[in-house]
């Protein structure tokens, strides 16, 4: 369950990413203005206010999927990926910023798009910068779901909290928690940093 | 003169979002076929005069006539006019990603729409000239910056541009290889492209040059022959300039 909700919340978090991170970049002011609003605003309230906020706004009636919860599942879901949103949207500009402005001035001197340019240019090298930091995003998300058991989703820290009340055993419970979390942080860091090496091998061929 | 022959500048002013302008009234005619070599002291507003000419700096003011029509009125040909004005700049700015036959091939594809094979084509001939062909499928970063530069050149012309702009070419590189890029411009310059450098080579500007313009502060402050520029100038600025630059 902690698994699934990090990987949804990453991948849409990213395709979401994109539109605020592109209004940011853009030369409209206004566009530029609701970019960094969302931004700015998403980044400075914690998490947790944000899922219960959503979960509160939208009132749905409980409905049994698979053995979830759909009603609770739904809004803790939008409220992650709105957050992870902000966060990538931020990588993802800085990725692109960093990309060395001659770079775009030389498109465009050759008669490229602006399109173009973004798509063939700027982007390919903005990975190369995005990707690490984007792994560093999903290990956080893959934490940061713990925030769930808030709103009673079967996500690892909700089933801790089963236990405990079960066995009273806190310290242990928690120590089995955490063990657990890093067993799904760690390979999941070890996987970025393969992908940041295969990357790097690319330019350098 | 041949309206249909020059590049005129019309008092075309650029002043950045901080206040400074870099270009103050300035006017000047560039003709076609010939090579024109901007000179100044650094500040002076040569690349940014450059720049305009591409619309890489868009005027606050002023006016750009590229063979009799103005390249600011239609912004929709913007990106036509910057396919007929080949760039090079003094940091190369090559592709990284890219090996140097996609480098050169880029813009042939998308631009002109040619296919890979046409586009190649092209390249290789291209690159051939320059003496660069065996380097095709390396990347930039295993070149070196004489190099880099020469397939800069050749990636600007792949578009057959009908006007070249050189930013300080040879600026970033180390003495051995200001040669080897000169030499590439040198043929340019003989096979009659119309050529607008901003350089300190000045043996270049002496021996390449059919006009040398001299900046200062945003405007241009003496123009005419290398011999009469580099012998008698008559500007107290240039005649300073000249002095510190080629007596150091």
């Amino acid at each position: 369950m902690t698994l699934l909700l990090a990987v949804i919340s990453v991948i849409l978090g990213t395709l979401l990413g994109l539109i605020p991170a592109f209004m940011r970049l853009s030369s409209k002011k206004v566009l530029k203005f609701i970019g960094s609003s969302y931004v700015e605003i998403i980044r400075g309230t914690p998490l947790l206010v944000q899922v219960l906020l959503i979960y509160s706004l939208i009132k749905m009636k409980v409905i049994l999927f698979a053995g979830v919860d759909l009603s609770s599942f739904i809004p803790g879901m939008l409220a992650l990926l709105i957050n992870s949103s902000a966060y990538v949207s931020e990588v993802i500009r800085g990725g692109i910023i960093s990309v060395d402005k001659g770079q775009k001035e030389a498109g465009l001197s050759l008669g490229l798009t602006e399109k173009t340019v973004m798509r063939k240019i700027i982007l390919p090298q903005a990975i190369k910068n995005i990707v690490p930091a984007l792994g560093n995003e999903f290990v956080t998300m893959i934490k940061e779901t713990s925030i769930f058991m808030y709103l009673g989703i079967a996500e690892l820290m909700y089933s801790a909290l089963m236990i405990r009340s079960e066995t009273y055993s806190v310290k242990e419970t928690y120590i089995v928690v955490a063990v657990m979390y890093f067993l799904l942080t760690y390979p999941t860091s070890k996987w970025m940093s393969s992908i940041e090496r295969r990357l790097k091998v690319s330019e350098s061929k | 003169m041949n309206q249909n022959k020059t590049i005129e500048v019309k008092e075309v002013t650029k002043q950045f979002k901080d206040g400074t302008k870099a270009l103050d009234n300035c006017s000047v005619l560039f003709e076609c076929e010939k090579v024109t070599v901007i000179i100044g002291p650094s500040g002076s507003g040569k690349s940014t005069l450059l720049r305009t000419l591409n619309l890489l700096e868009i005027p606050s003011s002023g006016d750009i006539l590229f063979e009799g029509i103005s390249i600011l009125n239609v912004k929709s040909d913007l990106r036509i006019h910057r396919e007929l004005t080949g760039m090079v700049f003094q940091n190369f700015n090559l592709f990284p990603h890219l090996t140097v036959i996609d480098n050169i091939n880029l813009a042939q594809m998308s631009v002109k729409n040619k296919t890979r094979i046409e586009a190649t084509d092209t390249s290789q001939s291209l690159l051939s000239q320059v003496g660069l062909l065996h380097k095709q499928n390396n990347y930039p970063n295993q070149l070196s910056g004489g190099e880099k530069q020469r397939i800069a050149i050749v990636r600007a012309l792949a578009l057959n541009p009908k006007v070249m702009l050189f930013d300080e070419p040879t600026s970033a590189l180390d003495p051995e290889m200001i040669k080897e890029v000169l030499n590439v411009m040198k043929s340019l310059a003989k096979s009659g492209m119309t050529m607008i450098v901003v350089t300190h080579e000045m043996d270049f500007a002496r021996k390449f040059a059919d006009q040398v313009i001299v900046m200062d502060k945003g405007q241009v402050i003496e123009q005419g022959y290398p011999e009469t520029i580099f012998n008698h100038p008559s500007h107290p600025r240039t005649i300073q300039f000249l002095d510190s630059v080629l007596n150091k």
